[in-house]
């Protein structure tokens, strides 16, 4: 493994739990998967649709987004939307980064 | 039209491991998706056909998505069988190879086969139950897996489960067992030569051929001597080191060679206890001093082999400590 290949896994490995958050936080309004693609990259999120879309899945079955088929336009899309469950981690996880972070900034320095 | 079929066939690629159930919307919804995709590159100027191309290559295999969907696994054996499954495979393979090679070769050498023979029957027959062995048992686990059982040992791990400490073998109480086994050894060969071991038409008479006193039996004691000798010196070193297992070892090998061809030849049990036994089994029994002396020696071999290895892994085990 090259340096840069190292470099690169740490730090997906430090944004993994980011983009669970940042779905259930964007997701209080309803969207769908391409959309929200596109929204997270635009936040700084950027994510690849192959982790995005199955990961949108995963928290459906665990019952924190709530889906619906929205067939006003001329292309049906399935709609996501943050369920109560959903909000409360969302909360936990934002509580949880905030304090990670202050973690952060109380460590020494490097000069 | 072509450009649809690419698509089409990504998304039936991807849904062919999706349980039936959850099929139909995961394609709609995958379909929409890529559609999606599609149209922003369109927009931004790109070829249809480029566009798609681009959007199914940065999606990858559609089975690894699907796994991504179902969370299906990707591996064989995960973490946490995969140690459980290493340790009981070695485990079994370490039991089940040697007894298959050494049951099929004592079964082939009493039925009287050629050497060729036993040695080929033996190798293909440890072959065998090793690849079934593996088989089965990463079969077993991959099930486990699957179906989420714990494995054998659901407790969590705590210190207790340390592997004991390995013996160094050169410990004072090992000087005098060993000490103890040759004296007794040794000291029966020379009572058997004098006295007799076996009471047979009233008087006692020696189990060994005497033919073999004093010049075999004396390479024995000879052998039991140096033996002893050894034994002290592992122990005044503190621990079995190579030089010492090689000594061993040879006395081993000069044990079990003049044992095997004295048995080979007929010449190791007394002739008249011999005699005694054929005429006791009767009839039936021809063959019995054929198996018995097969046994015989197979289970001297066994023992000397065993006795042999077991120094040397006490000397690079010493070693790898020191």
């Amino acid at each position: 493994m090259s340096e840069n290949e190292a470099r690169d896994t740490h730090l997906q490995e430090l944004r993994r739990g980011t983009v669970v958050l940042a779905c259930l936080r964007l997701l209080t309004e309803p969207g769908y998967g391409y959309g929200l693609l596109e929204e997270l990259g635009r936040r700084g999120f950027a994510t690849d649709a192959n982790t995005l879309y199955p990961l949108l899945r995963r928290l459906e079955k665990q019952g924190y987004l709530t889906s619906e088929w929205n067939t006003d336009e001329s292309r049906p899309r399935k709609f996501y939307r943050t369920s109560r469950a959903g909000d409360t981690l969302a909360a936990a996880l934002t509580e949880d980064f905030r304090a990670i972070a202050r973690a952060i900034a109380d460590l020494p320095e490097e000069d | 039209m072509d450009a649809e079929t690419l698509t089409t066939r990504y998304v039936d690629a991807a849904m062919r491991t999706v349980p039936e159930k959850q099929r139909g919307d995961l394609a709609e919804e995958l379909t929409a998706s890529i559609a999606d995709q599609i149209e922003a590159r369109t927009d931004a100027g790109e070829p249809a056909d480029a566009a798609e191309r681009a959007v199914l290559t940065e999606l990858g295999d559609p089975e690894r998505l699907a796994a991504g969907y179902t969370g299906r696994q990707l591996h064989l054996i995960g973490p946490r069988y995969y140690l459980d499954w290493w340790r009981l495979l070695k485990l079994l393979l370490w039991i089940v190879i040697p007894c298959a090679g050494a049951a099929v070769a004592l079964g082939k050498v009493l039925s009287g086969a050629p050497v060729g023979d036993v040695i080929s029957t033996v190798w293909v027959t440890m072959l065998t139950a090793a690849l079934h062995v593996a088989f089965w048992t990463t079969l077993v686990f991959v099930i486990l897996e699957r179906t989420g059982h714990e494995t054998m040992d659901a407790a969590p791990w705590t210190p207790d489960k340390l592997p004991e400490p390995k013996e160094t073998g050169a410990r004072f109480s090992d000087l005098i067992t060993s000490l103890v086994w040759l004296l007794i050894l040794a000291g029966a060969i020379v009572w058997d030569q004098v006295f007799g071991l076996v009471y047979l038409d009233d008087r006692w008479m020696p189990a060994l051929a005497p033919a073999l006193w004093p010049w075999v039996l004396g390479v024995f004691l000879l052998v039991i001597a140096v033996e002893a000798v050894v034994g002290f010196a592992v122990y005044a070193r503190g621990r079995w080191t190579y030089a010492l297992a090689a000594v061993h070892g040879i006395l081993d090998l000069v044990t079990a060679v003049l044992a095997v061809t004295l048995i080979a030849q007929s010449r190791l049990i007394n002739p008249v206890v011999m005699s005694a036994i054929t005429d006791a089994v009767g009839a039936d029994g021809a063959d019995a001093p054929r198996i018995i002396a097969i046994l015989v020696a197979a289970g001297i071999v066994i023992v000397a082999a065993w006795d042999a290895i077991d120094a040397f892994r006490k000397a690079r085990r010493s070693r790898t400590l020191a």
